[in-house]
């Protein structure tokens, strides 16, 4: 048992990570040809504009379909429909909490693709200010807000209907996942309607904003994701999670710089147990890059699968360095 | 390895003050205490030959003097140099840099000044081609223009007054890249990744040497001597990274196998202390000494001569050169217990850290007369480990020996206390 | 007869304490340190013997404190003089109903000792690496005004002016200061009273370093001296309780823990 324990711990959660999303990837890009279908509540952007090769559905979508319905409706028989599918969404969520955006996003793999062509090129990544920080953190909930709120007009009477899915609509997966099974579709301007138009309009330049955005700064979409808004708000029952034993912190400040969120309580709250934040997308860089015994640690239903150990800290920063041939010194 | 006591021909060095002095406490170290573990004789060899014999350093490269472990020493390795920490310890020097300082300053910035007025800033060491001060206490950012004085090259390592905000961690990121490029002109060499790569994988693997012997004193009883741990850190100011890693790793060997045996360095019952405050540097290893010699041990230090020079490891996330520099500036940092830093709760939560590890059961507190910081922070460390029921023993003293009688009673009585706290308990 | 010995070897003079099987005090002895100490305590402690007639086999331990501690290779163990004094002040604070603090004036240094209601040491302080505030301290001023060391009571008392104010703590400079005050044409009683106003601050300082507590016992050689006792008590605002024998609490103590060292040891033998 604490064999396996120390091989866990030693993981290179770079690798594993990596293969990983491949794998999430695969299920929520190309399932839908392996004939899986989880459903219509995923906690992910498994995208339902990629008709044939999803493996599930975003909850977005449906969630802004059920918030469209009309109020007589919404708040009668057609609200326990709602509830039943945000019931399913948590269900799925609680499993994984926000690791579903660590893990399992696609838009999120694309991402740290992009990060890891960017560092192959030696650029350097961007970092927001403090106060950038603070600011840019509240537009997901905006974001989430009006995903909400303007379906819910359409119900009310006092949107029109084209608006029926605005979040999709400027939503840079529509574009680019269907991409991934040949549909190129998405990526146009829809000119039916003015409504459509602005909104598809938006969408592509969203996209644009998503690549070269992700090329800059990492995970640079994330900060703005009204679905990692949503997951926080359900995070509180989540099974995984991530906790941190402030006595055993030194403020090194190490999971701090390797955080793609820049989330700095990470290193300077040595006071909250559960220090998993809004932003926060359980990648567990942050458990890998901790040199101190248990200061991080990886938890199931509150039992630890993965800590910080300082022999973890060692295989993974130091030994595949000390492989390379040193160059000789004089 | 070389024999502790090899008599060679006496050279004029050896009847200097300084050697004398080094001598004296070598002798205490090795002949005062039994069993001294086999793999220590590197090291008091070590000084021996450098600090008794003034032999020379055998190290090859630009040397860069640097006066705090601010300075990222990998760096220094990037670019072909190679780092000598000048902190110095001697009472002898300590009097030669009174020349500089107001009266009541720390014995360890006027010792260092002392030694860098003379022609070898450590016996057999020569002068470094550059000497790094980075602006920490206002004793030794003063200092840098006394020692420029001298006609060294000084190069003002610019330190923030704080580390708490993230403006202190950009200001000093951008200072550890302009002193990267400083030292590359010094050595013409350029900064690549694959250099500074390979001087982080030398110092990982010092570092991983520390800490695996730094765990090794956490056994009960002790498998290890304070004042032999003291030595070993003290030798990192100024010996080879590779031979003393390696000779580190054959003593965490032969630790090992003391644990396996059963071996015991000191008393079951010895009070187990852990030393916090002004840095004991060779030869000035008067407090741990003592307090070894009156049957307590030191297991743990919170100090910049040991623990926090070695302790804390850089983490990085793209491996490449930007990145790196910035990690090596944080680390730098970010850990930094010193009381230059405005506020100091993490060196409160550090030694209760320690302590509680460690099983500690008491705290020496050394400040140097004059380090005003270290003074002030007396209080707030003594009161946060009072809350904790863990007994503090608060010393100013400084380089000379003339208070070793009434502080050998302190710390005896201090121990005592400790004995009698113990056995009500049990 | 079994007795147990405790020798407390300080830097200005050597007292020896013996105590009977139940730890009554039998006898003390206090005599000059001297350059030859170790010669000097080991007469000491043969003269004390002599006078009570005791053999020097019935002496079944002796523990050694007080800076020659470590020297004095006869005794059977040495403590340092802070457990030695508390151990002492807490058995013979009994009989005034028990003290918790102990004020100790000895020749260089002074000390405040906080103790527990068993006699542990809680808390201690002493002052820095400097003779201010110590026996020393009075040794050099008696010498400048010409009085002897057991006039300054006296002299304390019936000063013709209220006591002045020595300013330097440091013992060099306090003489130059003391000699251009008598220059100024000031009487001895009120620099006498002066210069225990002086030490009595530093002293109270040093003790409330470690926390106050009732009582305030008081010991050391200077304790003998009734003006600074008196000084003392006026800048703590309280009473203090001084021995009878103010200079052998230490050596008492010792000898107390060797009887209690003695009678364990035999018992972890039986």
């Amino acid at each position: 048992m604490s064999k396996l324990r120390t091989t866990i711990n030693n993981v290179d959660l770079k690798r594993f990570r990596f293969w990983l999303q491949i794998g999430f990837f695969a299920l929520f890009v190309y399932g839908g040809y392996l004939a899986i279908n989880l459903g219509n509540s995923l906690p992910t952007f498994s995208c339902a504009f990629n008709q044939d090769g999803r493996g599930g559905v975003c909850f977005l979508m449906p969630l802004q379909h059920l918030m469209g319905t009309r109020w007589s409706a919404l708040f009668g028989w057609a609200g326990l429909g709602v509830l039943t599918a945000f019931l399913t969404f948590a269900l799925w969520f609680i499993v994984l909490n926000k690791a579903w955006c660590g893990y399992a996003c696609p838009l999120g793999t694309i991402q740290d693709w992009i990060s890891s062509l960017r560092t192959r090129l030696g650029i350097r990544s961007g970092r927001y200010s403090k106060p950038q920080f603070r600011s840019l953190s509240t537009i997901k909930y905006v974001l989430l807000a009006l995903t909400l709120l303007i379906p819910l007009g359409i119900g009310g009477g006092y949107l029109p209907h084209s608006l029926g899915t605005p979040f999709c609509d400027i939503c840079p997966g529509r574009m680019i996942l269907p991409l991934f099974t040949g549909d190129t579709s998405q990526l146009t301007i829809d000119f039916s309607s003015r409504t459509a138009m602005i909104m598809t309009a938006l969408g592509m330049l969203i996209t644009g904003l998503f690549f070269t955005g992700a090329f800059i700064k990492k995970r640079f979409f994330c900060f703005f994701c009204p679905m990692s808004a949503l997951h926080y708000l359900f995070s509180k029952p989540a099974l995984l999670n991530l906790r941190k034993e402030g006595d055993k912190c030194t403020r090194c400040g190490d999971c701090y710089r390797v955080c793609d969120m820049q989330i700095r309580e990470i290193a300077d709250d040595v006071e909250t147990p559960r220090i998993m934040k809004d932003d926060c997308i359980l990648c567990f860089k942050c458990v890998a890059a901790c040199p101190e015994e248990g200061a991080l640690k990886v938890t199931f239903l509150g039992r630890t699968v993965f800590e910080a150990t300082e022999e973890g800290f060692n295989k993974r920063m130091n030994q595949g360095e000390t492989c390379e041939q040193p160059e000789h010194q004089h | 390895m070389n024999s502790p006591n090899i008599n060679t021909e006496p050279s004029a060095f050896q009847h200097t003050r300084q050697a004398r002095e080094a001598e004296q406490t070598l002798d205490q170290i090795t002949d005062r205490f039994d069993d001294n573990p086999k793999a220590m004789d590197y090291f008091y060899g070590l000084f021996r030959r450098i600090y008794c014999r003034g032999e020379a350093l055998q190290r090859e490269g630009t040397l860069v003097g640097t006066t705090c472990i601010h300075a990222p020493e990998e760096l220094i390795y990037a670019v072909g140099a190679q780092p000598l920490r000048l902190c110095n310890g001697s009472y002898h020097f300590d009097q030669a840099g009174g020349d500089f300082m107001p009266a009541k300053s720390c014995s360890l910035v006027k010792a260092t000044l002392g030694v860098l007025s003379t022609e070898n800033a450590i016996p057999g060491g020569g002068r470094p081609e550059l000497v790094v001060n980075p602006t920490t206490c206002d004793q030794k950012k003063k200092a840098s223009a006394m020692v420029e004085e001298m006609g060294y090259n000084v190069y003002d390592l610019e330190l923030p007054p704080g580390k708490e905000s993230e403006e202190a961690r950009l200001y000093w990121q951008r200072s550890v890249r302009d002193f990267s490029v400083r030292l590359s002109k010094l050595t013409g060499k350029k900064l690549t990744r694959s250099r500074l790569k390979a001087a982080m994988a030398k110092t990982a693997r010092a570092q991983l040497a520390f800490r695996t012997l730094h765990n090794l004193r956490k056994n009960s009883p002790a498998l290890f001597l304070g004042k032999d741990a003291f030595l070993v850190t003290n030798a990192y100011f100024f010996d080879d990274i590779d031979r003393w890693t390696e000779a580190v790793e054959q003593l965490n060997e032969e630790l090992r196998a003391r644990e396996a045996s059963g071996y015991q360095a000191a008393q079951r019952k010895a009070p187990r202390i852990l030393f916090t405050g002004s840095p004991p540097i060779f030869p000035n290893l008067k407090l741990p000494l003592l307090i070894e010699e009156a049957g307590g041990v030191v297991v743990a230090d919170e100090t910049c001569s040991a623990n926090r020079m070695l302790y804390d490891m850089s983490a990085v996330d793209e491996w490449r050169l930007h990145d790196m520099v910035d990690a090596l500036a944080d680390r730098h940092l970010k850990t930094c217990t010193c009381p230059i830093f405005t506020n100091n709760l993490d060196r409160r939560r550090r030694l209760l850290e320690l302590a509680e590890s460690f099983n500690a059961d008491g705290v020496v507190y050394q400040a140097f007369a004059g380090c005003q910081v270290y003074e002030m922070e007396q209080r707030s460390v003594a009161k946060t480990l009072s809350d904790k029921s863990i007994p503090m023993l608060y010393v100013e003293t400084d380089y000379s020996p003339d208070d070793m009688g009434q502080l050998s009673t302190r710390i005896e009585a201090f121990l005592e206390s400790i004995k009698t706290r113990k056995r009500k308990r049990s | 007869m079994s007795y147990y010995a405790g020798i407390d070897i300080g830097s200005t003079a050597i007292k020896v304490a013996l105590v009977d099987e139940s730890g009554q005090l039998t006898g003390t002895h206090v005599t000059a340190s001297g350059s030859l100490f170790h010669k000097n305590a080991k007469e000491a402690l043969g003269r004390l013997l002599t006078e009570h007639q005791i053999a020097a086999d019935e002496v079944r331990y002796l523990i050694a404190t007080g800076y020659g501690r470590k020297l004095f290779k006869e005794a059977d163990d040495s403590i340092s003089e802070i457990t030695a004094n508390a151990i002492g002040a807490h058995e013979a604070g009994k009989q005034f109903g028990g003290v918790r603090t102990i004020i100790n004036i000895g020749g260089q240094d002074s000390k405040a000792i906080q103790i527990d209601a068993d006699g542990h040491v809680a808390n201690f302080a002493m002052n820095d690496k400097c003779a201010a505030g110590t026996g020393r301290f009075l040794d050099v001023a008696a010498r400048n005004l010409e009085i002897d060391l057991e006039e300054l009571g006296d002299y304390h008392f019936n000063a013709d002016s209220a006591p002045l104010t020595i300013n330097s703590t440091c013992t060099v400079f306090a003489e130059s200061e003391i000699i251009g005050l008598l220059a100024n044409g000031h009487g001895k009683g009120a620099i006498v009273a002066g210069i225990h106003y002086s030490i009595a601050k530093r002293t109270v300082r040093l003790a409330k370093r470690v926390g106050i507590e009732d009582r305030i016992y008081f010991d050391g050689g200077p304790a003998l001296n009734r003006g600074l006792v008196s000084a003392i008590e006026d800048e703590l605002q309280r009473e203090l309780v001084v021995p009878e024998h103010p200079q052998t609490t230490t050596a008492y103590g010792a000898a107390m823990l060797a009887r209690s060292e003695y009678l364990s040891e035999r018992e972890g033998d039986a």
